[in-house]
């Protein structure tokens, strides 16, 4: 039915990409979504699982720098990519300066909402160091609190600007 | 959270075409069992609620080289459907000659969804909210049957069957204006209303493009309103009312009154058809009245704009 040249053509059992600078290969399905691949198979619980359906933000990595909902996101889209989760923020000395401000300016209640803000708030600083209130809105508007501390992160953000991603 | 025990028992395979051709040759192949997937972001969301089976085959078109290019041509702006919504924000190009869709792009879901949906697929769902703006942009529609591509105009697509063979390979804007030397004006309007400010499922979504002369007339112009699961539609009735004149407060009451009766929303279980329609036909009065009051205003923040034509 399927002719070879196409069945070449189909995605592979083994991920290969690279997770917080490693280079992995994982043996998954293709269509597993990145979300589970990171916590379970991977062990890296930080990228939180909560709303599956890519509106709260919970679950928010990098790929390639930008931010995406990794409960939305397949095994095969993630092939050949750079992906960061909160885990790769902070280097073994210190916590990433956005960290650092969320922890000083207590941009968190619950804090389980709090690693997908930090990914989506490094996203826009590293694309927009001096972002406009109209923009830190839109880069933060796939990122629910359901504690509705957004004062907090807010103070947090404006923090991170102040800093201008220098540690302190 | 069933999603996580299903997806290692039962995951499709994962086919990644070279071109249109190999696509379409996979899903004659597959049939009812293959799913062509772009983005994937409604499909998940289908997959997780159950609105949609998981197929046992994904056909994966991000697979197939140059299908998200963005171009500027002669006569306009050929936006490839496998071309991410942050994209289609983002290009120069869309921003020079498709303002109006940029606005209707940026209100598309949030922005980590959008730097993986396709306007492909927000296009291919009918529903979507790009759609009443590609209708106010005459926007033509270019498949792929696997042989041959095919031209569609946005507006004869919607009127037809969902199902359609083939692919949507990519979506062109015609520069209506181009070689006119006219001193008429661009202006356009996009507004969405929904049950909060952003990230919200579209109650009500109205698009509006005009040119006017120097004088107001205005010379041709489109309106469409979708909103929800309504498929979008264009307002001909008050469009009509509109063309060759100059909009004064009592022609605004008819359009508003055409408007009403012409907008013919899919039921919500939460909002009823008559305040969606007041809603549609108050926001097309309210921007045709603007645009009277204010008509050099440059857009901002509602999704309003004009510009001249150079």
């Amino acid at each position: 039915m399927i002719d070879k040249t196409l069945a070449q053509r189909s995605a592979g059992a083994v991920l290969e990409c690279e997770v917080n600078g490693r280079k992995i290969a994982i043996e998954t399905p293709p269509a597993r979504r990145l979300l589970s691949i990171l916590r379970d198979d991977l062990g890296l619980t930080g990228t939180k699982r909560s709303c599956e359906i890519g509106r709260c933000g919970a679950c928010m990595v990098l790929i390639d720098g930008k931010p995406r909902n990794s409960c939305l996101t397949m095994a095969y889209q993630c092939s050949g990519r750079s992906i960061t989760t909160i885990e790769g923020l902070a280097d073994e000395e210190r916590l990433h300066p956005v960290q650092e401000c969320f922890l000083e300016e207590g941009g968190y209640q619950c804090g389980y909402c709090t690693p997908g803000m930090i990914v989506s708030v490094k996203a826009l600083l590293d694309d927009t160091p001096d972002p406009t209130m109209e923009q830190i809105e839109e880069a933060l508007t796939g990122n629910l609190c359901r504690c509705t501390g957004y004062g907090g992160i807010l103070r947090s953000v404006a923090r991170a600007i102040e800093r201008g991603g220098e540690a302190t | 959270m069933a999603m996580e025990e299903k997806e290692r028992l039962r995951s499709p395979s994962v086919w990644l075409p070279r071109d249109p051709g190999e696509a379409v040759r996979l899903k004659e192949a597959f049939g009812g069992d293959a799913v062509y997937v772009a983005g994937s972001t409604l499909l998940r969301t289908q997959w997780e609620a159950g609105t949609a089976p998981v197929p046992a085959h994904l056909i994966d078109l991000a697979s197939i080289p140059g299908l998200d290019r963005i171009e500027e041509t002669d006569d306009g702006l050929v936006i490839g459907s496998l071309a991410r919504l942050r994209d289609c924000a983002a290009h120069p190009a869309a921003a020079g000659k498709a303002p109006l869709l940029v606005s209707a792009v940026k209100a598309i879901a949030g922005a980590s969804v959008r730097n993986q949906a396709t306007l492909g697929g927000n296009v291919v769902y009918r529903v979507g909210d790009s759609m009443p703006a590609l209708l106010a942009l005459d926007a033509e529609l270019i498949w792929h049957d696997g042989r041959t591509e095919e031209t569609i105009g946005a507006a004869e697509w919607l009127a037809g069957p969902s199902a359609r063979p083939g692919i949507l390979t990519a979506i062109r804007l015609p520069d209506r204006e181009s070689g006119m030397t006219s001193n008429r004006r661009r202006w356009f309007a996009f507004h969405k209303v929904g049950r909060r400010e952003a990230f919200v499922p579209s109650l009500v979504t109205v698009a509006i493009a005009a040119s006017v002369a120097p004088d107001g007339t205005i010379a041709d112009i489109r309106i469409a309103a979708g909103g929800g699961q309504t498929v979008p539609r264009r307002l001909t009735d008050a469009e009509r009312l509109l063309a060759g004149r100059i909009p004064d407060a009592e022609l605004l009451e008819h359009v508003y009154d055409a408007a009403l009766e012409q907008y013919a929303p899919a039921p919500d279980p939460f909002a009823a058809d008559s305040y969606r329609k007041r809603t549609a036909a108050n926001l097309i009065a309210a921007e045709l009245w603007k645009s009277l009051r204010e008509p050099d205003r440059a857009g901002k923040g509602d999704g309003d704009a004009s510009e001249s034509i150079d």
